[in-house]
């Protein structure tokens, strides 16, 4: 543990010191914001400017973890600064588990720093907390999490450009599966086998999205954070387990 | 000691080493020589265990190398070393030696490394701030980050200008009075005679010499005898 703790936080120092990390910030800043001017086009309706602040957490949470997560693997390898680790007593799943909880760490951080803007936001809006939004958050750091191992996972076997395409159709397939495949069961057929194949086979990540139940204050069944919860933490070991596997196996 | 049998590595087709075997005594300065592309990086990161050998055994201290034990005794400076480059000299230092298993040491003592390879006033600037002839006195330092028993250096005195590389002459004497084995790769003849008490040659994968340097250079030079083994080794 003491391992996988020194190269999670090594990780954490190196992405929270990353210039496009804070350029990344500083956009999601304006974006949040400009939710302001929502709320007057509104003229007072607060659900435009929480569905526009909360869609705008999620796409920078997402934009961040893929431009830190992306190369992780590959650019240690490419750079050789894994000789350094690997000559130590450090074992190669030590690498792949320190990586995922430092880039979490630092992608979580980013997401929390997001949402606090979003929350001075709505307090200016209507003077109180969105309590809702907390959990929307919470959700959107499960969903990061699967995502991060995703791309952990591609990073040490495919290079950054193929990993980034494939973790964004794989993200975008993940939203669409359930919508489609109720559809796909009306139409039956090959269309229905190949989007159940694809449902079962890729991450649903519509589990994580309980943005419009904040949006508008509907009550969230329980058993939704549980199955979310429970559905994150296996899809990611499993992820980090081929991750580790397909990396033990790679020639260095 | 550190023995090595029989260890080959291959690359698809490609055998980039073939068969080498040999034994290196505590306490002595160990000069692995080649021409470019000879094999000598892909044994010692066999030997380190970052690669896997295909076929063969390496024992450090009479334990197989995968042992987690045997990297606690043994230090290791790569080639052209990259580093995290947000990190500073002292964090990276810190960083390498949270890699141990044994107990948390002092930054006294990385501040001590750092003075040792001349670093001291850079350590907390950004390792990307840092020169080239830098970056290998921090990889040095690294490799001397829990006290090894062994170190492996991989060409140690490249990219260094005159001063340190007769700094860096010292610290691996140094490192052989203080009892530490040390094997490293070099393609710079003149350092390898005068440091080395014993040397393996290697071309093609194979090895052709392992020894000690004096009764190999007993009628000449080092270069001498290494250039004629080596085009020896091409012609046959």
């Amino acid at each position: 543990m003491k391992i996988i703790f020194a190269i999670a936080k090594n990780t954490f120092r190196e992405a929270v010191r990353d210039k496009i990390l804070y350029a990344i910030l500083g956009f999601a800043a304006l974006f949040i914001l400009s939710s302001l001017f929502v709320g007057q086009l509104s003229r007072g309706d607060i659900v435009p400017v929480k569905s526009f602040g909360l869609a705008g957490i999620y796409i920078f949470g997402l934009v961040a973890s893929i431009f830190l997560g992306s190369s992780i693997i590959y650019k240690e390898i490419e750079r050789r600064t894994l000789y350094f680790v690997l000559a130590k007593p450090v074992s190669r799943a030590n690498v792949i588990l320190g990586k995922f909880f430092g880039l979490l760490a630092a992608v979580a951080l980013t997401t929390i720093f997001m949402a606090i803007i979003y929350e001075g936001v709505i307090f200016y809006q209507r003077g109180g907390f969105d309590y809702g939004a907390i959990l929307a958050v919470l959700f959107q750091i499960m969903e990061e999490s699967l995502f991060i191992a995703l791309l952990i996972f591609l990073s040490s076997i495919i290079p950054p450009l193929t990993s980034t395409i494939c973790a964004v159709i794989i993200l975008f397939v993940g939203h669409l599966t359930p919508s489609a495949l109720a559809e796909a069961k009306l139409v039956g057929g090959i269309s229905h086998k190949f989007i159940s194949l694809l449902y079962y086979v890729l991450p649903n990540l519509e589990k994580f999205d309980i943005r419009n139940f904040v949006v508008h204050n509907s009550p969230i069944p329980g058993s939704v954070g549980i199955i979310a919860f429970c559905y994150a933490l296996l899809y990611t070991i499993l992820l980090l387990y081929c991750a580790i596997l397909l990396f033990n196996r790679r020639e260095l | 000691m550190i023995s090595i049998k029989n260890i080959s590595k291959k690359y698809g087709g490609d055998t980039v080493v073939d068969s080498v075997s040999l034994d290196v005594r505590n306490g002595i300065i160990f000069g692995f020589m080649g021409q470019n592309g000879s094999g000598k990086t892909t044994t010692m990161k066999m030997i380190v265990g970052i690669t896997r050998p295909t076929s063969g055994t390496i024992e450090i201290d009479g334990a197989l190398l995968g042992d987690m034990s045997v990297h606690e005794k043994i230090g290791y400076m790569p080639e052209a070393p990259y580093f995290y480059d947000r990190l500073t000299g002292l964090e990276f230092l810190r960083f390498s030696g949270e890699l141990f298993r044994a107990g948390k040491k002092s930054d006294a003592k990385y501040d001590e490394l750092l003075k040792k390879v001349g670093l001291h006033d850079a350590r907390d600037k950004a390792i990307q701030m840092y020169s080239k002839g830098m970056k290998q006195r921090l990889g040095f330092a690294q490799a001397l980050v829990n006290d090894p028993k062994y170190v492996f250096l991989d060409e140690p005195l490249d990219g260094l200008d005159p001063i340190g590389r007769r700094e860096i002459k010292e610290m691996i004497k140094s490192l052989k009075a203080s009892g530490t084995t040390v094997f490293f790769n070099s393609h710079i003849l003149y350092d390898t005679e005068e440091l080395c008490d014993e040397i393996g040659i290697i071309d093609k994968g194979a090895l052709l010499y392992c020894g000690p340097v004096k009764e190999f250079c007993a009628n000449g030079r080092l270069e001498e005898k290494f250039i004629a083994l080596v085009e020896k080794n091409t012609t046959e």
